[in-house]
């Protein structure tokens, strides 16, 4: 009978245990199974890498590097600590956490007593830190160990240019969005797929994809090869520097365009900053002038008035029109020319730059026809970039058609207002044959496998005039940088160069009417005139010391299109083709901009001085930190056999950096993971 | 027909096959187990602890042979050793407050060589047989009272209060609980159990006040209170989302997440259960218990049909041990029972623990044979 009774008590036990475990896994196991998920999935931080901004060429513009970022799970870290003594335990860890890190102890101690499960540390952490970190953590430390520390690599963004194309690129903020520029419009490209990742990672961090690395690779984002050319936009970004400085403007852009594609070759905008401390940099600096900014253009809009008119029959080639000895009254205003002249033919018009017969062309036309026309050209529309600021610029700020006054000043540009980059892409329009074309700045998006996803393929948007005419006004464009042009500045010897300067009064907005100090000034031109290669479009905003177009752009144009024509390979009459090689030896200007182009890059290498380099000799860079795909195609560049091991970013080789070596001979390298 | 003969005829006649595939079936069952909770180790290339359902499996030889010892010995001789056995238990007892190794704040351990046993197992037994012995040697009929119990008491207090001062309160509740199921097959008077109530009582409040050390409050308040504090229920409820993840089926065998994921602690001593159930569900998890289940109840049928008190008692003992293990380890990783790191027999990692269970067996086994 006891035993039944006992037999009847361990049946009940049983059956206790029996129905929970009936309870835990069926009647709530939604409940837990959802917590087991939540508790796999919850920790999860990884970012798929970024993808890499490239020039035409393949030169990195953006790239994402992992940088060591310490993290601490304070769980784990008091875990087994007796509630009493936690303070103390606290205290001594964070103390020694943040000397190591060299980071505020108190914050540490309040990040450890709050419990979380993760917490960032330090991001962007030295060698030398991760070390120590290690040391504090690892087990040979004994009882003073510090759990629930972690070492992670973390996607960092970089710009091995730094201030170049800074305000085009723009930047990722630290949560791994694109904030401005290209990184803003195209971060859904550059990301990659994050949510994907949702998948499976364990108490240690580890990420348990099965489909191991391979699974990294897919998830992580396209890469974009942009139409910019790293040579052409140096170039252009240190001519127009130059020139602010000389001529003390507060700011600049410079869009140089394939006209035949509508690649865009450079687009500089200056003030810059440089992306990778963002935070140091001022608001405005981050404005893409070439896309953001509207200005009254001036006298270049004659280039497209006299287009118009040639097209709507308003005038034909050889006719000479009537300037009234620089004075005109029109209703009750005065339209003045620089340039006093009686009779002149249209390429003459052009030349010296003459308001009132330009004037005359527009009203011969009529406001509406003249209207349209500009809309054809591009103006007043987006051209349709895929940058986060592009504006459309406005033709008719009332909001009504023009009257008879607006005409005529909108023939010579004033009144209206446009962007740089619709300015390129009209001239282009000229320069191709009367094509205007979709401004194009990706080249290809290529995904992480190595498969091309899209490419940007030439667009015709329209015809906007005839062959014949775009040919007659490319011609007549040439007038202006010979003889007595007003761009004279802007000849390349060797070349016929077309173009158009402009001097704009700026409109001063306290009271409305045009500043007597305050101009923009601009140029903008093709070369060669027949057949060209580029458009190179120049505005300077308020340039101090001289304000006339003819002055303060073209020299800009003319530096910038001499190094474009090089890259092209396109040389004046009678002389050998460049080699680029050479170019970089050569002591003409070209040279300073290939010094620069070689100097930025060197700030990420940082050769290391002492010795001479012999025939046959190259000397090692300093290549830490780098991809192994960066270092083995540097190394076949300087002429050496790299021999590979590990996986990651280079951490040691063999010879050491700056030490010169005989081409031919191996150079041995090892890599590791960052983390 | 010899002698020999007739009695090897009855102990083939007799040898107690369901006990035995039973406690082989729990065995298999227990290593496979192993294998499948320390697997992760495995892949993070901590060996030394993937390896230790091999271990276990050397544990399983040396107990199965001492088994098989102590079940062809007749148990009439442990009985008369049951003292001096116990004696010695007590000597060795004594000998880890000296000798021990301190490993997690308390001292269990003796090293021998380049092993560690831990005598509070062994003492389980030694318990159960002087316990037995002193309850079976006064034969009278009538119901005993307070005084005739109180050598019994005795015997089963000293190692109670030496383990608990270890300090190893699971254990020493093992002790309690499996003499307290011996007691409890003999008649007492209607007083002695009323008085055995009230102190019980009282006991259990002077525990909680005075003798549990906090780190074993802890494990109480935060049993009670899981979310009150998060560190201490933490392994609680690990153990429960993980048989919870399980669900009616489970995730199959080396697939369950969160012990793979490594979110389940102690997954090869404390566990293994909670292992169990995430890779075979409900159904396995229950199927288990019914084995074990199967096991105790066994063992009262053995003691039920024992030639003689002593033999009785033992398995009595013996069952309840099996029993109360089972309880505690299942009750504490479904989270009805606060975390105590009492084993699971044969499923939990451990040599002392194992060998300690096998030799019971070998008892129930010997005494089985015998009736």
């Amino acid at each position: 009978m006891r035993m039944g009774i006992l037999c009847g008590l361990l049946t009940l036990g049983m059956g206790l245990v029996v129905s929970s475990a009936y309870t835990l896994t069926i009647t709530d196991g939604s409940r837990w199974r959802e917590l087991a998920e939540r508790q796999r999935e919850r920790r999860l931080r990884l970012q798929p890498k970024r993808g890499t901004i490239y020039d035409r060429r393949g030169g990195a513009f953006a790239v994402s590097v992992d940088v060591p970022t310490v993290t601490m799970d304070s769980v784990e870290l008091l875990r087994g600590v007796p509630r009493q003594q936690i303070p103390g335990v606290a205290r001594s860890a964070a103390n020694r956490i943040a000397a190591a890190l060299g980071i505020d102890a108190a914050r540490v101690e309040r990040r450890i007593v709050t419990r979380r499960r993760f917490t960032f540390l330090k991001r962007r952490v030295s060698k030398a830190e991760v070390e120590k970190v290690r040391r504090l953590s690892s087990s040979d430390a004994g009882d003073s160990r510090i759990r629930g520390l972690r070492v992670e690599g973390e996607g960092h963004r970089y710009y091995p240019n730094r201030e170049l194309s800074g305000s085009l690129l723009g930047f990722v903020g630290p949560d791994g969005e694109g904030k401005d520029g290209l990184e803003y419009s195209l971060n859904d490209d550059l990301k990659g797929h994050v949510e994907q990742l949702r998948g499976l990672r364990d108490r240690s961090g580890r990420v348990l994809l099965s489909e191991g690395r391979s699974g990294d690779q897919a998830l992580a984002g396209n890469d974009i090869y942009l139409t910019i050319d790293q040579g052409i936009q140096f170039a252009a970004e240190r001519a127009l520097r130059n020139t602010l400085r000389t001529y003390e403007g507060v700011g600049g852009s410079v869009v140089v365009v394939e006209p035949v594609t509508g690649e865009i070759l450079a687009m500089v905008s200056l003030p810059s900053y440089n992306p990778n401390d963002y935070r140091e940099s001022a608001v405005a600096a981050r404005r893409d002038r070439a896309v953001a900014d509207r200005f009254e253009p001036g006298s270049t809009m004659k280039i497209f008035t006299v287009a118009a008119g040639l097209a709507g029959k308003a005038i034909a080639p050889t006719e000479e029109l009537y300037c009234e000895k620089g004075r005109m009254s029109l209703d009750d205003v005065v339209i003045r020319d620089t340039h006093p002249s009686e009779w002149l033919t249209i390429s003459r018009i052009l030349a010296v730059s003459s308001n009132i017969c330009a004037a005359k062309i527009g009203l011969s036309l009529g406001g509406e026809k003249l209207y349209e026309s500009l809309r054809r050209f591009g103006f007043g529309q987006s051209p349709g970039l895929p940058v986060p600021s592009d504006t459309t610029g406005v033709l008719r700020p009332r909001g009504r058609p023009w009257v008879q006054v607006e005409t005529a000043s909108a023939s010579f540009g004033q009144g209206i207002s446009v962007t740089n980059l619709q300015m390129a892409m009209a001239t282009a329009a000229i320069a191709n044959g009367g094509k205007l074309m979709d401004p194009i700045i990706i080249k290809k998006v290529v995904s992480a496998t190595g498969h091309v996803l899209r490419e940007g393929v030439p667009h015709v948007r329209r015809q906007v005039v005839s062959k014949r005419i775009a040919r007659t006004v490319a011609e007549m464009m040439v007038s202006v940088t010979e003889g007595d042009g007003t761009g004279v500045n802007a000849a390349i010897s060797g070349f016929r160069v077309a173009g158009k300067t402009a001097t704009a009064q700026k409109t001063d907005p306290r009271t409305g009417r045009y500043s007597l100090d305050k101009y923009v000034a601009s140029f903008v031109g093709f070369v060669p005139a027949r057949n060209p290669k580029v458009v190179v479009s120049v505005v300077v905003d308020e340039p101090m010391v001289d304000h006339a177009g003819g002055t303060v752009a073209a020299p800009v144009f003319r530096r910038v299109a001499e190094i474009a024509l090089k890259y092209y390979g396109k040389t004046p009459r009678n002389t050998a083709p460049a080699d680029l090689a050479e170019l970089a030896r050569s002591a003409d200007r070209a040279n300073a901009t290939m010094k620069f182009i070689r100097g930025a890059e060197s700030s990420v290498q940082k050769v290391v001085e002492g010795g001479k380099v012999g025939e046959g000799q190259v000397r090692i860079p300093d290549m830490t930190g780098w991809p192994m795909r960066e270092v083995v195609r540097r190394s076949h560049e300087l002429g050496v056999v790299p021999t590979v091991s590990g996986t990651g970013l280079l951490s040691k080789q063999s010879p050491g950096p700056g030490v010169i070596v005989e081409k031919g001979r191996s150079l041995v390298l090892v890599f590791e993971s960052p983390t | 027909m010899s002698l020999y003969d007739s009695r090897r005829r009855r102990y083939h006649d007799q040898f107690d096959w369901p006990l035995f595939l039973s406690v082989v079936l729990i065995a298999v069952i227990g290593v496979v187990n192993l294998y499948s909770a320390t697997s992760p180790y495995a892949l993070s290339g901590r060996t030394g602890l993937a390896d230790v359902y091999v271990n276990q499996v050397y544990w399983l030889v040396v107990g199965g042979l001492l088994a098989i010892l102590v079940s062809v010995i007749d148990y009439r001789n442990f009985e008369r050793l049951a003292y001096v056995l116990y004696v010695g238990g007590v000597v060795t007892l004594l000998l880890v407050f000296v000798l021990g190794g301190e490993i997690r704040g308390s001292s269990r351990w003796i090293k021998l060589g380049s092993f560690t046993f831990q005598p509070s197992e062994f003492m389980k037994i030694l318990v159960i047989l002087a316990v037995a012995k002193n309850l079976s040697e006064d034969s009278k009929s009538e119901s005993r009272t307070l005084v005739d119990l109180l050598p019994a008491g005795f015997l089963c207090a000293l190692p109670v209060v030496l383990v608990m001062s270890q300090p190893d309160f699971g254990t020493s509740t093992i002790y309690t609980l499996s003499v307290m199921a011996m007691m409890a097959t003999i008649k007492i008077h209607h007083k002695t159990l009323a008085a055995l109530a009230v102190s019980g009582v009282l006991g259990g409040i002077g525990l909680w006040e005075y003798i549990l050390l906090p780190y074993q409050k802890a494990r109480v308040t935060s049993f009670l209170n899981p979310e009150q504090d998060k560190d201490a229920g933490w392994h609680a409820l690990q153990s429960k989302t993980a048989i919870g993840n399980g669900g009616l089926t489970g995730e199959g065998f080396k697939e369950g997440t969160q012990n793979q994921f490594g979110f389940l602690p102690d997954q090869f001593s404390d566990f293994p259960f909670s292992v169990f159930a995430e890779d075979h569900g409900f159904v396995g998890a229950a199927s288990l218990l019914l084995l074990y289940g199967f096991v105790c109840i066994w063992s009262f049928n053995v003691a039920a049909s024992a030639k003689d008190r002593f033999g009785s008692a033992v398995a009595v003992g013996v069952g309840a041990m099996f029993f109360w293990h089972t309880f505690f380890n299942v009750g504490m990783a479904v989270g009805i029972i606060p975390v105590v790191g009492i084993t699971l027999p044969l499923f939990s990692y451990g040599g002392s623990s194992v060998i300690t269970v096998l030799v019971g067996f070998g008892l129930l086994m010997n005494i089985s044979m015998r009736r």
